[in-house]
């Protein structure tokens, strides 16, 4: 239906361009572009998202994700107007002639004085831009945000936005809009991230002091991105800085960081290298608890960086993530960690066509074991690798129209377990479940147009393709999910292809850029899912793609805002409301076997999901006071064959009313405050409403599934940093950060167990568990450079 | 095996953790007829438990299904079961010179004088699935693991490697049944030792903490392997999974399926046995 609808839509809009197009070309006066790229004056750090204004025309453009803009303008005199939150706003007047070639230095505005409050009145992307259902957050936002164990983090800080939810307490885990964590696209420079949790997830990967930018996309997916239903986070890591030598760190109470970057070459190179490591487990021999004395728990992860500026259109990233976590005790040991590396190459083709190429590489690994020795040691391996590469243009044709376009391709290698004895004579015979192989191939093009005063479309395209490559085996399944027979397919041949059309289309109607409204549809599919069935996630991760069994998950996302902007843009406001279908969504049978099983794709069920909510958000960019506070209103409801007797089920994110708080509060140039408060109805939960007595064991009958909630979870966090004197010139400059979570000290469900009391085995009782309690610490950050 | 150590690994991640007993309120919920019982090869009386669900925190034992007509049907042959008179009401026995036989596909047969959900007539099979030859076992104490130490019970036998085989595990300590209720049964599939010889294979560990259970130098043990069909091994399995609610391995929480008909709950299982016995050294 929507297909039918869309299409001749699309149709529509792109007459309505060529006629666009092809008015009188005649007539015209002459064009030229100015181009540039925008960058922090001190660290030479590319500034995307900063925003070029046209005084004269009301009309601009943005620098991209590489700090590169281009504006096609015809010949006269401009003033520009570059602006970034943060930063100094900086007014230029140029008589547009030829074409130009203006990059900015914009200065942080901490260290300036009070009285450089211009016209920062250009900062309305919010309201102007055709684009919503976005939420970007620069690192220094993040850094505010009070964490646990004094550990700030970038998944913690997206649980607080509004139409996302955490999977669970202290999880990395997230859901967007209702979908599942395995539906959000993680990206770390551009390099698929499949699992982002260090710790069962109380930490995520990502490390603050190498992250530049973060955004995510809970809706109205730009057609660059393909692959998951429910959101793209998309990560961006510092460049290093280009003028001078910086050192950072930080000392926590579980962990440490330390990153260094400079100049390679001044201006034109640069290198970033950021490690950290937890050392909870040092303090593990002091524990009264003998069994834990030997325990091992820790990781460690580096980002590395690199960038060389051949010229002024040619430049060259490389960038890597490496990391670990371990777990050890005397009886087995467990490691896991991601791997990431992208090398990119940044063109300007022309003024006004840029273009990116990159190659990407990723692998997602775990390893399970007992010591090596004995006849029951085993060792359990299980990765999953990605290679790939993408081709990325951007063509600024005028102030009218954007069009960006491009291609991708990734060569996913999966290794979903092997379990084999190690000891020399081993009882265990090998398991395996065979290797497969897919290509995801994605190819897009989208323009972003402006037609008359008030009203701006974006109109774009994806062509997504999945293809299942051998060797591999399929088997066939019968009507009771039980495997009949297989066939098997030979290296390089291709046995399964599945082609996704995505259409993406969003609509801004902006009141003299006060406020607007705005409106989008998105379709998105799924190619690659996780077989998970816990809420919370563990690092036993299998994905598993698309094949003759499984079909493609698709989404189709429609959503509508209303976008107002307060003060001079320091306050934001926004409305959206959005509804959402899902198809062929993956869920597991009762008591499924997702471990070491060859046979998974029996084990899976599928149906169909769909989603709703309104999201209300209030962001604060005032000189003392900034965050947000937003509250959502949303549902999510499953429908799964043979599932809960194939009725509805409420979806396990499924928590209706949310609200965030979250504000930091500049006291002075040596203190500021932070607090957040998160609420959250509880999540919803099957109990059991019936007992059976069976084998001197009471065994639980259970309510339909999810019809019962936890508790209302709600926590406050709040934090205290105090800085050293800010010295012009000095060298070395530190924060001391004192933070407690859960301060009020709430038992947050974690879950509920049902438990048989041991004296009068009658007796049946509910016990809930939570994680943490109130959580006080302190974290010592540091900072050197050699100006 | 290896679920159990990723149960060690990930619970020790966990020792922050804090539980807290609460009040919850449940609804109610309709009466299910419960079976419970079980034939083996070996002659001797069995037993088949009926009794009725309860609601969830009724907290008093439950109500037993008494006056029922009881049997068990294989081929053509019919064995009639027997309301026990001593003891707890709702047993129903076969004579004590019933033995089953491996291959054979038992049906139990149960008729109420009172329905039950609006039945009075439900049924449960199970095939007999025969099982390998037990050589011998051994227990070995391992004082580096767990609190005070734990045994480990290894067997050797050859494991038949024609199909896929399902086992349950019982031991005894000087002729008592340690694994006295069904969670404390073991049960493995052969997918890891699949038509080799089990040299010494660990299929039991014994807690040193716990007193009543453990064992000491000088005890006898007796392992009973039993051949078990694929739906019992997963019952059990499905029953050990639905008390414990672990959100980082726990799929949602999940009826056990068991394999009696008509909206019955419960198992009615019939399998075979090899013993092994061996003094605690």
């Amino acid at each position: 239906m929507i297909k039918k609808i869309i299409f001749p839509l699309l149709i529509l809009f792109l007459v309505f361009y060529e006629t666009q197009a092809n008015v009188d070309p005649n007539s015209k006066p002459l064009r030229h572009s100015i181009s540039g790229k925008i960058r922090d004056l001190h660290s030479g750090e590319a500034l995307l998202g900063a925003t070029i204004f046209v005084k004269e025309l009301k009309t601009g453009a943005v620098s991209d994700l590489y700090g590169n803009y281009s504006l096609t303008l015809d010949e006269g005199n401009y003033t520009l107007v570059y602006s970034y939150i943060g930063y100094q706003t900086i007014e230029k007047s140029i008589l547009l002639n030829n074409d130009l070639k203006i990059s900015i230095e914009l200065d942080p505005q901490q260290h300036q004085l009070k009285e450089v409050e211009i016209t920062s009145e250009k900062n309305d992307k919010n309201v102007v831009k055709p684009e919503m259902s976005t939420f970007r957050m620069d690192i220094k936002t993040i850094q505010r945000i009070p964490a646990l164990m004094g550990e700030v983090d970038i998944i913690k800080a997206i649980q607080l936005l509004p139409g996302v939810q955490s999977a669970g307490e202290g999880s990395s885990g997230f859901s967007v809009r209702g979908g599942s964590p395995d539906q959000n696209l993680i990206l770390l420079d551009e390099a698929t991230v499949y699992n982002a949790s260090h710790l069962m997830g109380f930490f995520s990967v990502f490390n603050n002091d190498a992250i530049k930018d973060v955004k995510l996309y809970k809706g109205d997916i730009p057609a660059n991105y393909g692959g998951r239903l429910a959101s793209v986070l998309d990560v961006r890591m510092n460049d290093g800085n280009s003028k001078k030598f910086e050192i950072n760190g930080g000392i926590g109470i579980i962990a440490s960081r330390l990153t260094v970057e400079g100049p390679i070459v001044k201006d034109r190179a640069s290198f970033i290298l950021s490690g950290r490591r937890t050392y909870a487990d040092i303090f593990l021999p002091l524990s009264s608890n003998k069994a834990l004395q030997n325990n091992s728990l820790y990781f460690y992860d580096l980002n590395a960086k690199a960038n060389y500026r051949i010229n002024d259109n040619n430049q060259i990233f490389l960038s890597g993530y490496f990391g670990r976590d371990v777990f050890k005790n005397n009886f087995a040991g467990m490691k896991w960690g991601n791997e990431t590396a992208t090398l990119r190459w940044n063109h300007l083709f022309t003024k006004q066509l840029f273009s990116n190429f990159s190659l990407i590489y990723s692998n997602y690994l775990y390893n399970l074991g007992t010591p090596a020795g004995n006849s029951n040691s085993f060792d359990w391996n299980s990765n999953l690798r990605d290679l790939g590469v993408k081709a990325d243009f951007s063509y600024y044709l005028n102030t009218k129209n954007t069009i960006k376009f491009g291609a991708s391709v990734i060569y996913h290698m999966f290794n979903p377990g092997q379990a084999k004895g190690t000891g020399e004579k081993t009882v265990f015979a090998d398991v395996k479940v065979p290797n497969n192989y897919a290509f995801e191939t994605g190819v897009y093009g989208n323009n972003e147009q402006k037609i008359g005063e008030h009203v701006t479309v974006k109109y774009g395209l994806r062509l997504s393709m999945f293809q299942n490559i051998g060797p591999g085996t399929v088997f066939h399944y019968d009507s009771t999910y039980t495997a009949t027979d297989s066939s098997v397919y030979n290296a390089g041949v291709i046995y399964n292809t599945y082609i996704g059309v995505e259409p993406r289309l969003g609509l801004l109607y902006d009141f003299n850029s006060k406020h607007s409204v705005k409106a989008s549809y998105a379709r998105t599919n799924q190619y690659l899912q996780l077989a998970q069935n816990s809420t919370v996630g563990t690092p036993l991760d299998i994905w598993f793609p698309s094949s003759p069994n499984v079909k493609p998950q698709i989404a189709d996302q429609i959503a509508v805002g209303y976008f107002r902007n307060f003060r001079k843009n320091t306050i934001e406001t926004s409305v959206e409301a959005y509804y959402k279908w899902m198809k062929n969504v993956v869920d597991f049978k009762d008591f499924a076997q997702l471990l070491l099983n060859n046979k998974l794709e029996g084990e899976i069920r599928n149906g169909k999901a769909w989603s709703y909510g309104i999201e209300f958000l209030v962001r604060l960019n005032e000189e003392k006071i900034n965050g947000w506070i937003s509250y959502t209103y949303s549902r999510t409801f499953r429908q799964i064959n043979d599932i809960n007797d194939n009725n509805p089920y409420p979806a396990p994110y499924d928590k209706p009313n949310n609200i965030s708080i979250v504000l930091n509060y500049v006291i002075s140039k040596r203190f500021t405050v932070s607090a957040n408060w998160v609420y959250a109805t509880g999540a919803p939960v099957t109990f059991p409403t019936g007992r059976a007595e069976i084998g001197g064991k009471i065994v639980p009958i259970y309510s339909d599934r999810n019809q019962y909630r936890y508790q209302d979870y709600h926590r406050l966090d709040v934090s205290l940093t105090f800085f050293s004197k800010q010295v012009p010139g000095r060298k070395f400059n530190w924060d001391l950060n004192f933070s407690v979570y859960n301060a009020y000290n709430r038992h947050n469900t974690w879950s509920i167990n049902f438990t048989q009391d041991n004296l009068d085995p009658n007796v049946t009782y509910a016990e809930k568990v939570y994680l943490f309690g109130i959580i006080p610490s302190i974290t010592f950050n540091f900072h050197f450079n050699n100006d | 095996m290896i679920r159990k150590i990723l149960q060690i690994v990930l619970l020790a991640l966990l020792t922050g953790a804090c539980t807290e007993k609460i009040d919850i309120t449940l609804d109610s919920t309709y009466t299910r007829l419960v079976v419970d019982g079980n034939i083996e090869s070996d002659t001797g009386a069995y037993a088949i438990a009926l009794t009725k669900s309860a609601d969830y925190f009724s907290n008093e034992p439950v109500p037993r299904v008494v006056n029922a007509l009881v049997w068990i049907s294989s081929g053509t042959n019919t064995f009639l079961l027997h309301e026990s008179k001593k003891g707890i009401s709702g047993i129903y026995e076969t004579d004590s010179n019933f033995a089953g036989y491996t291959g054979n596909t038992y049906t139990l047969h149960v008729e109420l004088p009172e329905e039950i959900a609006g039945k009075s007539r439900f049924e449960a099979s199970s095939f007999m699935p025969s099982v390998t030859h037990l050589d011998s076992i051994e227990a070995v104490f391992k004082p580096e693991m767990g609190r005070k130490g734990i045994w480990i019970i290894k067997l050797w036998a050859q494991e038949p490697g024609n199909e896929s085989n399902f086992y349950m595990f019982n031991l005894y300590k000087n002729g008592k049944l340690l694994t006295d209720t069904i969670t404390k049964k073991v049960v493995s599939e052969d997918k890891f030792f699949n038509g080799s010889y089990m040299n010494g294979v660990p299929v039991m560990y014994i807690n040193n903490d716990h007193p009543w259970e453990t064992i000491y130098p000088g005890d006898t043990i007796m392992l009973q392997m039993s051949g078990i069909t694929k739906e019992y091994f997963e019952f059990i399995n499905e029953v050990k999974q639905s008390g414990f609610n672990i959100p980082f391995f726990s799929g949602p929480p999940a009826n056990v399926n068991g394999n009696v008909n008509n909206g019955g709950v419960g198992f009615f299982a019939a399998y075979s046995n090899s013993f092994a016995k061996a003094v605690v050294k």
